[in-house]
């Protein structure tokens, strides 16, 4: 006799969240249901990628027992230090007049099929958008849970075709000195960059993000596309990409340029090994009052990763 | 006018504890999403900012009057200097104990293993030795214990308050991934009156009249 053990993920068709609360389809309605209309539209429309909405929602990626953080928190405490360092700056800075449409992404590098393309007809090529509900840890021990929409990694690397001597990815944000305040000051080393490795990169939760809660993902948040990787500290996480560059050489991500000895290039999740200032046992919940949560190892997606890792000195390669 | 204000103790209490009140407006009175997302983390940093703050603004005192003795705007702000100095001890301590709660989510027993975790960090530690000094300041601010100590002595303690505004200036630059500028704001200015009493007190005394 076969018995079914149900695993953490799996939900009943009734526990899903009705799909008109979670997404008001198109950005234009949400604008709409908040009363914004006429030129004030036409001025925000423009802000973000918005093929592939309504998204589709996979409930394999849907703990029950996450629950999203509030819409209003995930777009108003971030960091974004291209629009400042503070917490509520990006929302303020990277509304005021930065373009994100329209906006194209390369992949190039190490494959056969480089590609430049815009990034609305990306969603539609990796037909359309899905939503997953992935935790997010940030290195200064605070948490949320995002609702985030896009894609797979795992199929925009595809569609490039790697060639067998690549082993990284390296993405490139933006740089436009005009609009972003960050840059202009050189609070870090622009453009910003990040690195996986190949196979961190295929896995299945590495995801691209081009929206949050079904809609348009906000420019503070890193419109039009940021890549996910949920196991990883929030910088691993890399906002507004223009670039996935297959290489065979590990790329020096930012703040590991800034500060080696804090910040290393795998930034796995792991309440073992402490930032040099803090401790990473434990967590603040976002939105959650006093609420403060252990850390799991791997942000709790040790089933997924941990073989990644097999045989890795986690302490030495933090 | 401005001396006759600044005598005043209201006045000062006033000016003291009003800036602590802040993270209600935030937080309660127009709840602005970025502090509500976290808000004890605010409170925290707001109060150890605060502690900075009032810690830099009573150590100029001194130097003010060293080099605009006949300044009253001086005179009057020396007159408040226990006060002003004990309230940066307070704020100092609520910055503490917002933090021994908060890292342990309310749990009181938990408050020793992050007491442990702080000697063993050097932002953490520098930021637990500024609060001590202050302490002990706080605690020998009263006049017996100037008679007690005697007032060399006494003297002697109380300069340990330029070792506090040095390791509190370390820690607040280190409590941000980046450099944070605030603290160039809060401690430059103190640091080139020190600097120009140092000077003047080095002057030869026959320029003086």
């Amino acid at each position: 006799m076969l018995i079914r053990t149900p695993q953490a993920w799996e939900l009943p068709e009734s526990a899903a969240t009705p799909e008109s609360l979670y997404h008001l389809s198109k950005r234009r309605d949400f604008l709409k249901a908040l009363g914004i209309t006429g030129a004030a539209l036409a001025a925000r429309e423009a802000l973000a990628a918005t093929a592939g909405f309504p998204s589709k929602v996979n409930a394999a990626y849907r703990d029950p027992a996450l629950k999203p953080t509030a819409y209003e928190h995930i777009t108003s405490y971030n960091n974004f230090y291209e629009f400042g360092t503070d917490k509520a700056e990006p929302k303020v800075y990277a509304n005021r007049g930065w373009k994100t449409e329209p906006w194209t992404v390369e992949v190039t590098g190490l494959v056969n099929h480089p590609l430049k393309l815009d990034v609305n007809d990306l969603v539609e090529k990796m037909g359309g958008a899905e939503q997953r509900v992935y935790r997010l840890r940030c290195v200064e021990a605070w948490s949320m849970v995002v609702p985030w929409d896009g894609f797979q990694l795992s199929k925009l690397i595809a569609l490039a075709d790697p060639k067998a001597e690549a082993k990284f990815v390296k993405f490139t944000t933006f740089l436009d000195k005009a609009s972003s305040p960050g840059q202009r000051q050189g609070n870090l080393d622009y453009p910003y960059v990040e690195g996986l490795r190949l196979d961190e990169a295929m896995n299945e939760l590495s995801f691209i993000a081009t929206g949050i809660y079904g809609k348009a993902i906000p420019n503070q948040n890193g419109a039009p596309l940021r890549l996910v990787v949920p196991w990883k500290y929030g910088f691993k996480s890399i906002k507004s990409i223009v670039k996935l560059e297959l290489t065979d050489k590990q790329p020096k991500n930012t703040w590991q340029v800034l500060q080696a000895s804090e910040y290393g290039f795998y930034a796995n999740v792991n309440p073992t090994v402490d930032h040099p200032r803090w401790t990473q046992a434990s967590e603040r919940v976002i939105g959650g009052g006093l609420g403060r949560q252990k850390t799991l190892l791997f942000n709790g997606y040790e089933a997924q990763v941990a073989s990644l890792y097999q045989g890795m000195d986690l302490r030495k390669f933090y | 006018m401005t001396e006759k204000i600044l005598r005043s103790k209201v006045v000062v209490w006033t000016l003291l504890v009003l800036p602590g009140l802040w993270p209600l407006w935030p937080i309660f009175i127009r709840p602005d999403p970025s502090v509500t997302a976290d808000p004890f983390k605010y409170v925290l940093h707001h109060w150890g900012f605060v502690a900075c703050l009032v810690l830099a603004v009573v150590l100029a005192f001194s130097p003010l009057r060293v080099l605009w003795p006949k300044w009253g705007v001086a005179q009057a702000l020396n007159r408040h200097r226990r006060l002003v100095g004990v309230a940066a001890f307070v704020y100092a301590a609520l910055h503490l104990s917002t933090h021994l709660i908060y890292e342990g989510g309310l749990d009181l027993a938990a408050i020793p293993a992050t007491l442990k975790t702080a000697l063993g960090k050097p932002f953490q530690l520098t930021g637990l030795i500024a609060f001590t000094i202050l302490s002990v300041l706080a605690g020998t601010s009263v006049k017996a214990a100037i008679k007690w100590l005697g007032g060399k002595l006494w003297k002697n303690i109380h300069r340990l308050a330029y070792v506090a505004a040095a390791l509190a200036a370390y820690h607040q630059a280190a409590a941000r991934k980046l450099f944070p500028m605030q603290v160039v704001w809060i401690f430059g200015p103190l640091l080139i009156l020190e600097i120009a009493r140092v000077w003047k007190q080095r002057q030869p005394a026959s320029g003086v009249k």
